[in-house]
């Protein structure tokens, strides 16, 4: 006789699987740290997303804490740093190497007041120098939680996919 | 989450398949050398990639793996008689030799030439490193031999097993990457596995159980970093190297022996999961070796006679609920090995991955397959040959470190990834 074990991990017993969805949407929020990231994010927007929401943080300096009206939809409207962050599931940071990473802090301290985690991405082209990569991954590590160095943009959407954006 | 034909894509090795293809770019361990171990000796069956082969050692000790099957009936040459520098089919007397060439039809006047008009498909099979490596592509693309550092070191510095995982290659290979089940799955054992237990670096992970994850690539494949807090504003990291299609290594404890693994296809729903031990520098003690005889650290016990685990999925991994309760093994199951084989094997024999919820921390499994498919498709389109094949990306070390907070770990720890002649493996 066969072991309850050796029954139900047969390739047969797949199909009686539950085929019902088993979590709900979540929404993930993008947020481009610098121009070259908003650029990429440009691009991704085009596509058919169900769950993301592509933002990206103003020019000029960085508040010294979280603010209500600190962040910019791709089309340049005012959007709620706050509120985005508190109806998100998934916050999600992409910078360019080389470039200034310095707003996340203010990203993560919005992240940290509503008990999200920050996922940092940074789009390192091959070839990039140490001292680019050195020079935007520094400020990011302390606020995130899981940090990528990709070579090419197209992980970005791979990543977004794979999380069901 | 994956779509369907991604899935398949990564899942499907046989033959006339792109992941197929794919694996058939590298050398692949196929055997352990003690299952041929002098000439003349049995034959062995071996499964790999989907394919039904046959391994034996001639009179003169030459290594061969090529169909299983006799050209003339389909019999099994496994009741092959080996002698005389060729494998007779106990059939009606057709001989082989290590090529596969038919070098006897007795049925036929020999002046006819006719057995030179047979031969069986074979592939090279190479002895490094206490394991019988193939590669199972094209011969005009074949790679130079592998390379890892365990492979050169001297055979009392390093111990190596195979067992079989009865689901497909993936499943195995992500729970190789996949650093932030440790904390769970394997949380017992820490303090007391022999092959792990006493390290300074345990300690980080016990006082720490929300690690930090980086992923990084590399040229054969990633890089992927788990960071605790350690003390004087410094992180402890533990550095898993990746390398296409599928070696892992464990970060190193302590002066404990370096490990690490292949998860390599039998067929679709089985791989073989190979295991290793050693040590650059020292032989390996009694004291380890017992120990990994025993199914200690990441080895198991076997059903006498066989690779396969003593625990399986026809005795229910012989669980342990009380055990589970008293939080000695998480999830009931005994030794890391079998904890991950025995939940990797629950998700069944090809998991559908369109309906998995992926989360931030699982980047490194994510980013494996975006580099596994993008490879396979460079290979399908232009003929790219994939990461990993080049023997110089087998050259990386996993590592255990402390390095300042403002510090990227590929930078900090560059040495301590490579290999180094004479330098002990980067351990805390």
């Amino acid at each position: 006789m066969l072991s309850e074990s050796a029954r139900a991990t047969r390739a047969s017993e797949s199909r009686f699987r539950i085929d019902a969805p088993n979590a709900r949407p979540r929404a993930i929020k993008v947020i481009a740290l610098d121009v070259p990231s908003e650029g990429v994010l440009r691009r991704l927007a085009e596509g058919a997303w169900e769950n993301a929401t592509f933002l990206r943080t103003p020019a000029g300096a960085a508040p010294a804490q979280p603010v209500g009206g600190w962040l910019a939809g791709l089309a340049g409207e005012t959007m709620n740093l706050i509120e985005e962050i508190a109806s998100a599931d998934t916050i999600v940071t992409l910078s360019t190497a080389g470039e200034n990473s310095e707003m996340a802090g203010v990203v993560a301290e919005a992240c940290r007041a509503q008990g999200k985690l920050l996922t940092a991405l940074i789009l390192d082209a091959d070839g990039g120098s140490e001292a680019n990569l050195l020079k935007t991954l520094v400020p990011l590590r302390p606020y995130a939680a899981m940090l990528v160095v990709a070579h090419g943009e197209d992980y970005v959407e791979t990543m977004l996919t794979a999380l069901r954006a | 989450m994956l779509r369907k034909e991604q899935n398949d894509l990564l899942t499907q090795t046989g033959p006339a398949t792109p992941g197929g293809a794919f694996f058939r770019s590298y050398w692949l361990p196929a055997l352990l050398a003690e299952e041929l171990p002098e000439q003349e000796c049995p034959p062995v069956r071996v499964k790999l990639l989907s394919e039904r082969l046959l391994a034996w050692r001639d009179s003169q000790g030459r290594l061969s793996l090529m169909d299983e099957f006799c050209a003339h009936r389909g019999v099994s040459l496994w009741f092959g008689r080996n002698e005389e520098n060729g494998l007779r089919c106990p059939y009606h007397g057709w001989k082989y030799d290590h090529t596969g060439q038919c070098i006897d039809v007795p049925s036929e006047p020999e002046e006819s030439g006719y057995c030179k008009r047979v031969k069986l498909k074979s592939y090279p099979l190479v002895e490094k490193g206490g394991i019988l490596w193939t590669y199972m592509g094209p011969p005009e693309t074949q790679p130079p031999l592998p390379d890892y550092e365990f492979i050169g070191v001297k055979p009392e510095s390093r111990f190596v097993a195979k067992r079989l995982q009865e689901c497909n290659w993936l499943q195995a290979l992500e729970g190789g990457i996949d650093s932030s089940h440790v904390s769970w799955l394997h949380r017992g054992e820490l303090n007391t596995d022999p092959l792990f237990k006493g390290a300074r670096g345990n300690q980080y992970n016990l006082g720490d159980a929300r690690p930090v994850f980086e992923v990084v690539e590399s040229p054969g494949g990633l890089y992927i970093g788990a960071r605790r807090n350690a003390e004087n504003n410094q992180y402890y990291w533990r550095i898993t190297p990746w390398v296409m299609p599928c070696f892992t290594m464990i970060a190193p404890r302590g002066n404990h022996p370096v490990h690490g693994h292949f998860w390599v296809p039998i067929d679709d729903e089985n791989c073989w999961a190979w295991s290793f031990d050693y040590h650059p520098l020292r032989a390996l003690t009694e004291t380890e070796v017992q120990a990994m005889q025993d199914g200690k650290g990441i080895y198991v016990k076997f059903v006498p006679g066989s690779y396969r685990p003593l625990a399986n999925k026809d005795n229910d991994y012989l669980i342990d609920r009380a055990a589970q309760k008293a939080g000695r093994y998480y999830s009931g199951v005994e030794g890391i090995a079998m904890q991950d084989a025995s939940l990797q094997e629950s998700m069944g024999p090809i998991v559908d991955r369109t309906k998995e919820n992926l989360v931030s921390t699982d980047n490194g499994i994510i980013m494996a397959r975006h580099r596994m498919l993008k490879a396979i498709k460079s290979l399908q389109d232009k003929g790219v040959v994939p990461p990993g094949v080049d023997p110089a990306h087998h050259r990386v070390r996993s590592a255990a470190v402390v390095l300042p907070q403002d510090q990227p770990f590929k930078e900090g720890a560059r040495e301590a990834l490579t290999v180094r002649e004479g330098v002990a493996p980067a351990s805390v």
